[in-house]
């Protein structure tokens, strides 16, 4: 994940952890009783793995920055309407040219939650209101947890291939994922510190029970035949997809936060809390929500999605960020200098020295130039 | 000091020499310039010169030209060569000499007038006081406890008093009609550009303009004429007239009030919108320039310069590039606005100052309910105006025995014709006019 202040886009560490994974799948699949226990581990591990987002959430964060309603609910809107619609735009339109599980793969991104994690990190980059990104991108994931599933079986419903088969499996999924969710942030105030003191130990339960659960999904998709399925063109279409996406919500995002003349920073926030979505959420959701044997193909268009954001926000993180130290370097060059360090520094740059007994000279003076650019601008 | 004109006539006409009329004045320069200490150099070599010159060409049956022999000073940023240029400094008090005649001087000197002196003047014409380190504060001839006015104090001054017929000056934001204003003699700002700048020592040329102090209309008709190389056309046709509201209605004498109902009472107001954010864009770009003028000067020996305008042009030269782009950005939007606005007047009427001369011992003026430094404020009714680059005339009001005080006549580009033609109306009615100051330096000089 790109948190530094790295300017280039990289290819995720994590991203290599889930290509390996899932060559190891292919190569050496799980199968038979093997294959029941790994399941049986998988779905333990994405117990486990909402228990400790449950507890990792700070409810202090979401309330703190609760006061920007107009912002979080710009950023919902775009990751649970938004998002929605334009997924199942493009699977109509696509229907009939891809493979139907890739396109419902496709779709079911769309419905997931932001990222926490990197919307916040990339906010930063970006010199947006981290705080607000923080509320807002943990209110999606909060929401996420009753949303996503509530919109596959609205949008995903009807069976068959690809599809969800009834609200019964969608409530016990919802209780599948919501129960541990629910216990860790209920315990929060129990184990909310050493979670917090120990997110680096909790990483690769994090991160290894994302893999398990891709190790085990691929395995089955493995056995199923899904490399006689999906070919390198699938996996080109999916990513001109990909891209398709995430232009049309980031250009939307960035057309709204104009509309609603939303400040800088604030807009910031709503291009990156609105143009994610979860990788950490999403495979455990489709191990949940879809059979084991399509649960593979159904994770591709996310794996693919997620490297794509990761690129397309990095570069613009950078770019945001250029662009707010143009926008400081243009206000410093605008001001009149004042405090005796500028001054200092204004006639350093003019290969001037003021003589000491003419500074408070120039301090008036230059208080009285301040006033006038003041009325200039209209400011006084 | 008889009037430009009829000096002129005299010597065309042969009933005097303009050696005659020179050595008069170089005779009495001296010591009736004392008390007001407005002249810095008397040139009476040169003076005698061109004199001479004018009568030998009077003696060939030549024509001398409009101002034969008529001395006249110029404020001490023209060159004149010959001399060191100084704009009032001791910074330049030992420059190479200048090594010919600023154009305007040239243009004058055609025309038979005659140099013998050069003006006090605020130090790099930066202020609106004539307080001078080097040479000192140029005293009003109404009352020489009090300032003429600045920055072209000094050639204000010596008209006033009747000690020359006519002077040249500089207006950037009002230094030649705030001094008119306060020693109670007419004074022209150009239309910016419109008059020869070469050879005059610069301060902020987005505004920079040469300008000429005269004591009747028709002296100033003259001499513009001759600075311009032009001839003010003859018109007959109906003056509109407006008179300029908003802030030009604030920090007013009651006796501009009262003549500006007595000469248009139903012309109409025209408020000029934004007029104190011109103000300000004309301050920020004044300032910019001339920093950026001197700043090497200032880098090299700042405390070579005056005092009163040192830390001044140090804070001008410290401002930011971005903020006089703009200042001068808005400027051209502002010009635009309100050249449509005025379209329909040929002649603007506002006070020139806001108030009579200050004391020299307590330069300050109420602005806003505020006391503020004279030096800095007392062109709050000229500089939106130098900002439009529109001319300006300042007319005194005829008040006897009183400060003197002025109004602007102000006309569009180019309408300085105009201003004339109403000025000399206003001349005739007995609204504006010269008045001698009363006491040791009224009378007669020449």
């Amino acid at each position: 994940m790109a948190t530094s202040s790295r300017t280039l886009p990289t290819i995720d560490p994590f991203l290599i952890w889930l290509i390996g994974t899932v060559a190891a799948a292919s190569l050496l699949p799980v199968r038979g009783d093997a294959a029941g226990w790994v399941g049986l581990i998988a779905d333990l591990a994405i117990a486990l793995l909402f228990f400790l987002h449950g507890a990792k959430l700070s409810r202090a964060a979401i309330v703190q920055g609760m006061g920007n309603w107009r912002l979080h609910g710009l950023v919902l809107s775009s990751t649970y309407i938004l998002f929605p619609v334009v997924g199942v735009v493009l699977v109509m339109v696509m229907a009939g040219h891809a493979d139907p599980l890739l396109l419902s793969g496709l779709l079911f991104l769309t419905l997931l939650p932001s990222t926490v994690q990197s919307s916040i990190a990339f906010t930063a980059m970006a010199g947006g209101d981290v705080a607000a990104a923080v509320c807002s991108a943990s209110l999606s994931n909060l929401l996420g947890i009753a949303l996503t599933p509530l919109l596959v079986a609205l949008v995903m419903h009807g069976g068959g291939e690809g599809g969800v088969s009834s609200w019964q499996s969608v409530r016990s999924i919802a209780l599948q994922l919501l129960a541990p969710f629910l216990a860790g942030h209920l315990l929060r105030p129990l184990i909310g510190g050493f979670v917090d003191r120990h997110k680096k130990l909790l990483q690769p339960v994090d991160r290894g029970s994302i893999l398990l659960v891709v190790y085990s999904a691929f395995s089955a998709a493995v056995v199923g035949g899904i490399w006689s399925k999906v070919g390198l063109t699938d996996l080109l279409t999916l990513l001109a997809l990909s891209a398709v996406v995430l232009a049309v919500i980031m250009g939307t995002n960035a057309l709204v936060a104009r509309l609603f003349k939303l400040p800088r920073q604030d807009a910031i926030v709503l291009f990156f809390c609105g143009s994610k979505k979860s990788l950490v959420s999403g495979v455990p959701m489709a191990g949940a929500l879809f059979p084991a044997a399509q649960v593979g193909i159904v994770l591709l268009p996310l794996m693919i999605f997620h490297q794509l954001q990761l690129f397309l926000c990095a570069a613009m993180a950078g770019r945001f960020r250029r662009q707010g130290e143009a926008l400081v370097a243009t206000e410093a060059a605008r001001a009149v200098p004042r405090a005796q360090d500028d001054i200092a520094r204004a006639a350093a740059d003019r290969d001037m020295a003021i003589p000491a007994s003419c500074m408070p000279g120039v301090e008036a003076n230059l208080a009285l130039l301040d006033g006038h650019a003041q009325t200039l601008r209209g400011d006084a | 000091m008889k009037q430009a004109l009829a000096i002129a006539a005299d010597v065309r006409a042969g009933r005097t020499s303009a050696t005659a009329v020179v050595e008069a004045c170089l005779a009495s320069l001296p010591a009736d310039d004392a008390p007001l200490r407005a002249v810095t150099r008397i040139l009476a070599d040169r003076a005698r010169a061109e004199a001479s010159a004018v009568d030998a060409q009077i003696a060939a049956g030549r024509d001398p030209g409009p101002l034969a022999g008529l001395p006249y000073g110029v404020k001490d940023l023209f060159d004149v060569a010959g001399l060191p240029t100084t704009a009032g400094s001791a910074l330049y008090a030992d420059a190479p000499p200048a090594i010919a005649d600023a154009d305007a001087v040239s243009r004058l000197r055609a025309a038979g007038a005659v140099l013998v002196a050069t003006l006090n003047m605020d130090e790099f014409a930066y202020g609106f006081a004539t307080i001078n380190a080097r040479h000192g504060t140029t005293r009003n001839p109404h009352d020489t406890s009090r300032l003429a006015g600045g920055s072209s104090g000094g050639s204000a001054a010596v008209v006033a008093a009747g000690l020359l017929p006519f002077t040249l000056g500089s207006d950037t934001n009002g230094s030649v009609r705030v001094p008119a204003s306060l020693t109670g003699v007419y004074g022209l700002k150009p239309t910016h550009g419109d008059l020869p700048m070469g050879g005059v020592f610069p301060f902020a040329a987005s505004f920079d303009d040469v300008g000429h102090f005269a004591t009747s209309v028709a002296d100033m008709i003259a001499i513009w004429e001759v600075l311009a190389g032009t001839v003010a056309p003859s018109d007959n046709s109906a003056i509109r007239v407006a008179r300029l509201g908003g802030r030009f209605g604030d920090n007013v004498d009651p006796d501009q009030v009262a003549a500006l109902t007595a000469i248009a009472p139903d012309a109409p107001v025209v408020v000029l919108p934004d007029i104190a954010r011109a103000r300000s864009a004309a301050f920020l770009i004044t300032a910019f320039e001339g920093g950026a003028l001197h700043r090497a000067a200032l880098a090299r020996d700042a405390m070579s310069f005056d005092p009163q305008t040192r830390d001044r042009l140090i804070a001008g030269a410290l401002l930011p590039q971005t903020l006089c782009d703009e200042a001068q950005a808005f400027r051209v939007a502002f010009r635009r606005r309100v050249l449509d606005l005025i379209a329909p007047y040929d002649v603007l009427l506002a006070p020139a100052t806001p108030c009579v001369a200050p004391p020299v011992d307590s330069p300050s003026i109420l602005i806003d309910g505020e006391m503020r430094p004279a030096r800095a404020d007392l062109g709050i009714h000229t500089q939106p105006i130098s900002f439009l680059g529109l001319p300006s005339l300042a007319v005194p009001l005829l008040r006897s025995g009183r400060l003197p005080i002025g109004l602007q006549l102000v006309g569009k580009p180019g309408g300085e014709a105009m201003l004339f033609r109403y000025a000399s109306m206003l001349e005739q009615r007995g609204i504006t006019g010269v008045s001698a100051p009363v006491g040791a330096l009224q009378g007669e000089t020449a």
